[in-house]
This record gives structure tokens, sequence and C-alpha cells, in this order.
């Protein structure tokens, strides 16, 4: 039933990015410039698009409160994706269609974004992804650009704190999709290049909140310690099973699960799980404070690092647009985005590598004590 | 592998005996629906998930005792299960001829009613609430630790198993004891027939979804509790689980449901300790493609019809 409802949708994406295709005309002066912005509004990973939204809005306001790109203000256009490639692949379409896109922001997930970015690369329009950060998506093609530190910089780290931390040997737990099985495997391979042993590997399928057979697998070994490759939700049915189990290795997890949402759900069973992180609220820098008064004021809720990336890639996005003014083309947006270079975001100073378009930033270690997120010399 | 029959292995069927139940929960009410209408109330998932809901605004709200939640629960759970008949069921139940009754569209356009009603309530619910894991108060979690030895249980593990037993055994008793559950199995048996016997049909089929749905809200709180995750989506993983125990069981037994149910957790569980747990699912529609080929009329059937 459900395949065909999404082609039947697909059909009529298509038809409207035909439509749109058809009447759109060309821009006059006094026109907003546009992005496009495609990420997950319904379905199961809808809380990620909302952040996303959310925060993108906060940075827009204040990009055209200030003036926007000499004058000229910019709007953004959301579609929903519904973490679904299918979608996403006639969203991408759709903007690619509207000469008016300039660049496009988004999706959620790797496979996603990976999706949408073959149709990006084909017609040519800037594509910076917030959170895809399987090693693939850059290599799409010369058009695809991400704010986030990927899972061949993370592992490692991870991993080489866990070797410091006395851990010999670590039981994996990840997610099947494209980005856990690559965060599991870069960290199996620097793992093991540091020395130590990985027990064992256990995927699940997306959608799984019982963790309890999988825990009692790998429990067998009595690894040190155990690393998680998953979301803050299924971290914390995670962690909380975990404890209902009894298993005694040392938690330590990708930075995906940073949410104070983690702590909410999973209360003292979080205590202990460390991990790398490149956002932390309580950060004195100004502009992290401005954000997260400015996120609470606006939506009631403190931000968490997913929402921080929106914030830097709209940012990011914004700044290349400003430096080549209100008669930009796409090509000279993909130039300028190529050439960002410590972007004081709220993520760390962001740089993009002018051939690989991998950013550079720093990492925190974090450690949940007590019911917080520490942030660990 | 001599050494894989430890305490490991038993936790693992432990674990499997507990998913098992969940499982059985959520079937238990499926079935009831089914064997009086012949048809799969898709919107079962989703009367769990109103189920879990409901109980968590009140034990955020008014935090009294488990057993008053469940019970104001079952009552809501009731009250969305009217409701669901209503919007969903009477609409395309208003012809009663027989030839009616017999009809393929007409089932197959319940069927497709149910579902709409099932993605509307969950998008609304999404909607309303949010995607998200909804945050559940530590100390109303059904988790705390029972150790026996080298195994764990939960308060939860005990609390589902009662509550299986009981609703079993209620329903059990419903059923083969009084007025109601007479005329339900009679509706079951033939509609028309047992309108000509006098029996208010209409009324019947209303208070099997009540009951049915209460069941299935019931089992929302409950499981909702036990694995500390409460969301809008929660109802179609358990709804695919309860269909696959409910057609294995032979569609209109109920207690037949429940044990294929506990054999679908434990086969998962244990699945998990031999391959990637990525693939336990292949085992769970595995064992429904084995019992549609060698026994057409599900486990427990009772040689109705084929499922």
């Amino acid at each position: 039933m459900r395949p065909e409802f999404k082609i039947l949708k697909g059909f009529a994406f298509a038809a409207a990015a035909l439509a749109c295709g058809l009447s759109a005309k060309p821009a006059a002066a006094a026109d907003p410039l546009l992005l496009g912005y495609q990420m997950p509004l319904s379905g199961d990973r809808s809380q990620y698009g909302e952040m996303f939204r959310n925060a993108a809005e906060i940075k827009l306001k204040a990009f055209n409160a200030a003036g926007g790109v000499d004058g000229t203000p910019v709007q953004i256009v959301y579609e929903d994706s519904k973490n679904d490639p299918k979608e996403a692949i006639a969203i991408a379409q759709k903007f690619s269609d509207n000469p008016r896109i300039l660049g496009v922001l988004g999706d959620f997930s790797s496979t996603v974004a990976m999706a949408a970015g073959e149709v990006y690369a084909k017609s040519g329009v800037a594509q910076l992804s917030q959170t895809a950060s399987h090693p693939d998506y850059t290599k799409v093609s010369k058009w695809q650009f991400r704010n986030i530190t990927t899972q061949a910089y993370e592992g490692p780290f991870t991993s080489k704190w866990m070797r410091e931390s006395g851990a010999k040997t670590v039981a994996i737990i990840a997610i099947q999709n494209d980005w856990g099985i690559s965060a599991a495997e870069e960290f199996a391979k620097a793992f093991a290049a540091q020395g130590g042993k990985v027990t064992a590997t256990e995927y699940f399928n997306p959608g799984t909140r019982d963790f309890r057979s999988i825990l009692t697998k790998i429990g067998r070994a009595k690894p040190d310690a155990i690393y998680l490759c998953m979301f803050y939700e299924e971290g914390a049915s995670a962690l909380q099973q975990a404890k209902q189990l009894n298993v005694k290795s040392a938690m330590f997890s990708t930075s995906s699960l940073y949410s104070p949402k983690l702590i909410e759900l999973g209360g003292d069973s979080v205590n202990g799980l460390r991990m790398a992180s490149t956002f932390v609220p309580e950060n004195p820098a100004p502009e992290v404070q401005t954000f997260v008064s400015e996120y609470k004021a606006a939506y009631n809720d403190a931000p968490n690092m997913f929402a921080a990336q929106a914030y830097d890639a709209v940012g990011i996005m914004l700044d290349a647009l400003k430096a080549v003014g209100p008669k930009a083309t796409r090509a000279q947006l993909r130039d300028a985005l190529a050439k960002t270079n410590n972007y004081p975001g709220v993520t760390g100073k962001t740089s993009f590598d002018p051939e690989t378009r991998e950013p550079a930033k720093e990492l925190a270690k974090m450690e949940v004590k007590g019911g917080k997120f520490v942030v660990l010399p | 592998m001599p050494d894989i029959f430890d305490a490991y292995f038993a936790q693992q069927v432990i674990n499997g005996i507990s998913l098992g139940l969940v499982y059985a929960l959520v079937a238990i009410g499926f079935t009831l629906i089914f064997g009086i209408l012949n048809v799969v109330n898709f919107a079962h998932g989703e009367i769990y998930t109103v189920g879990a809901f409901a109980g968590l605004l009140l034990i955020v709200g008014a935090a009294p005792p488990l057993l008053a939640v469940v019970l104001l629960v079952m009552a809501v759970g009731a009250a969305a299960g009217v409701g669901l008949e209503r919007l969903a069921f009477r609409p395309i139940r208003r012809f009663s001829d027989e030839a009616s009754l017999k009809s393929r569209a007409m089932r197959e356009a319940t069927l497709l009613s149910s579902l709409a009603v099932s993605i509307v309530a969950r998008e609304v619910m999404a909607h309303v609430f949010g995607g998200e894991m909804r945050i559940i108060p530590q100390a109303a979690l059904l988790q705390d630790v029972i150790t026996l030895g080298p195994l764990t249980l939960t308060n939860g593990n005990l609390i589902i198993f009662g509550a299986s037993v009981v609703m079993l055994g209620g329903l059990q008793f419903m059923l083969y004891r009084t007025r109601v559950g007479l005329s339900i199995r009679a509706v079951s048996n033939n509609v028309l027939g047992a309108r000509h016997v006098g029996i208010d049909t209409n009324r019947t089929i209303v208070a099997t979804f009540a009951i049915g749905s209460s069941l299935g809200a019931a089992a929302g709180i409950l499981v909702g509790l036990y694995d500390g995750n409460i969301y809008p989506y929660m109802g179609f993983a358990p709804g695919i689980k309860a269909f696959v125990a409910m057609v294995m069981g032979g569609l209109s037994s109920i207690p037949g449901a429940v044990i294929c149910a506990l054999l679908l957790g434990v086969s998962e569980s244990v699945a998990t300790d031999f391959l990637s747990s990525g693939w336990k699912d292949l085992i769970a529609y595995g064992l429904l493609v084995v019992t549609l080929i060698f026994f057409p009329q599900g486990l427990f059937g009772h040689g109705r019809e084929r499922v």
C-alpha cells in the first residue's frame, strides 16, 4: 500500500515542480533572493526538520534585519522530504527547475542528502547539508558541502580517547543506515589501528527501541567499552536498557547523542556517557549565548547540536551569498562556499577545504555527570 | 559452540518472552476485532499510541497509582474504539444484505478506511505533540531491576505478564460465560443469523470495538512505560507483529494469537544471538511464510477459512 502512495505523491510533486517551472518568471530587482531547504517535516524524523527550520528562521531574520545582501532580503523555501530518498529527489528536481533558487540546504540523513545530491550535481546547484556525515556525500560532485565533521574525523578522535582511558576491547552498536555503517566502520578501523580489539559490531534497523537482545548478545564478551552510533532517542532507550541489564562497560557515543533531551529521556542511566561534540550551549562565547537565548525566546526550548548545525549551515550559506552579491549565479555561489574560511559559528570556527569541501572544526570532549553535559578539559 | 547455552542465552529467552508478551497484548484486541468483522483494523496500532499518550498525560498531570492509570486509559481506549467504529466501519456497514456482507469490495473498503483513520490519527498526534519521544517521569517507568543470579528482570516484565494473563483470562470468561460474549460469538459466526434471532448487531460490534480498543490502549501505556518511550509512531511496529501473530494463530483464535506472539518474540530474540540483529524481522516474516505454506488455516485456526 505504502509504496503506491509514495509513487502517487511523487507524481504529484513532479507535476507541481513542472507547474512551478513553467510559471516561474525571471526575478525582478526587488524580489527576495531564494534559497531552498529540504528537511523532514513529517514522518518519524520530523523533530529534526522542525529544529532545522527553527534555527534557520532565527539566522535568516537576523541576516535580513542587518541589511540582507546589499539591501536585498533573502527568503528560504522549505520542502518536506519525509526523510525519504524518493521524496528528496522530487524536491531536488523542483528546486533545480526554479531558476530563482540559488543554493540549497539539507537534507537530514546522508542517504537522503546523497539521493538529492545526484540531482543537484546534474543541475549545478550548490547543496550544503547541516548533518550528512557519510564520507561519500561530498564525493557525489563538486556541488556538495557540509557543515559537520565526518565520522572519518570523529571516529578516530573518540577511539583515541577510549584507548587513553584504558579500554582494550569495545563492542559497537550502530543504526543500520549509510551514516551508522560509516560511523561504526571508521571507528572500528581506528580502534584496531590503535591496538584495541572490537569484539562485536551490531546493526539495528531504524525504529528499533528494544535493545535488550543486542545488549545481551554483546555482553557475553564483556567488552571494556561500548560505542553507540545512533541518535539521542535510540540512545536514551539503549542506555536505560543497558542499566536494567546490568551492563558494566564504559559507554561512549557519537556526537549525535548530544541533546538536552537525552538526559530528560534517559534519567540516571545516561550518567557516565562520553562523547565528542562541537556545540555546547554552556559555552560562554557571545555568539553561542546569543543563539541559545534567541532560540529559547522564540521556541521555549533549548537548542541542541542539530539546531546549531543548521544555524551555522544557514549562516555559512548566507555569508557566501553576501560575498557574491544580489546578482549572483548558482556557480558563483558554489565558488564562494568553497572559499569559506574560519566562519565564526556556534559549532566552532569552520573552514571548508577548497578541494575536498570537507569542513574542519574543533571537537570537544564531553561527559554526562550528575544529569548535566560537562565539557572535559 | 558448546558455551552458547549459558546465562546469556537464558537472558535472551527472557528478553524474547517479554517482547512476545508485548506483541501478545496488542494481538489480543486486534484478533477480537478481526474475529467479529472479518476485517483487519489497521487503526489498532494508533489506539495503542492513543492509550500511551493518554496515560502519559495522566501521569504527568495527576500521578495516580498505576492501576488507576491503566483503568482510565482503558476508558479512553474504549471511547476511541467507539469513535473509530463510527468513523471508519459503520458508514461502510450500512448495507446489511447477504451479498454486501460477503462482498470483497466491502471488506477492502473497510480495510482502507481504517488505514486512512490510522494515518490521520498518527499525523495529528505528531502535529500536536511533535514527532519526538515524550519525556516520561523517571518514577513512573516500569524499569525497576529484579536480579535473579546472573539474570535480570524488571517489574515491567512482571506487570506485562500479569496484564496479559488477566486480559486473556478475562476475555475468555467474557466470551464464554456472559451474554455479551454470547452475542459477540453469535455475530462473529453469522451476522444475519444473529440478527434473525434478535441480537442487536450494531451494539455488539460497538461493544467489541470498545473492549478490543481498551485492551489495545492498556497495552500502549504499559509497554510505553516498560520501554521508556512514547512517541506518535510507536504503534506501527507492534501493530505489524501483532498482525503476524494473529495470522499465524489462525485469524480468530485469541489464545492462538498469544502463543504465536510469544513464539515470535522468543525466536526474534534468540535469533539475535546467531545473526545480526538487523535480520530479526526476517525471522518473524519467515515464520509467517512457513506457517502459511504448511498450515494454511493458521496454527490454531478452526478450519473456518483459509488465511
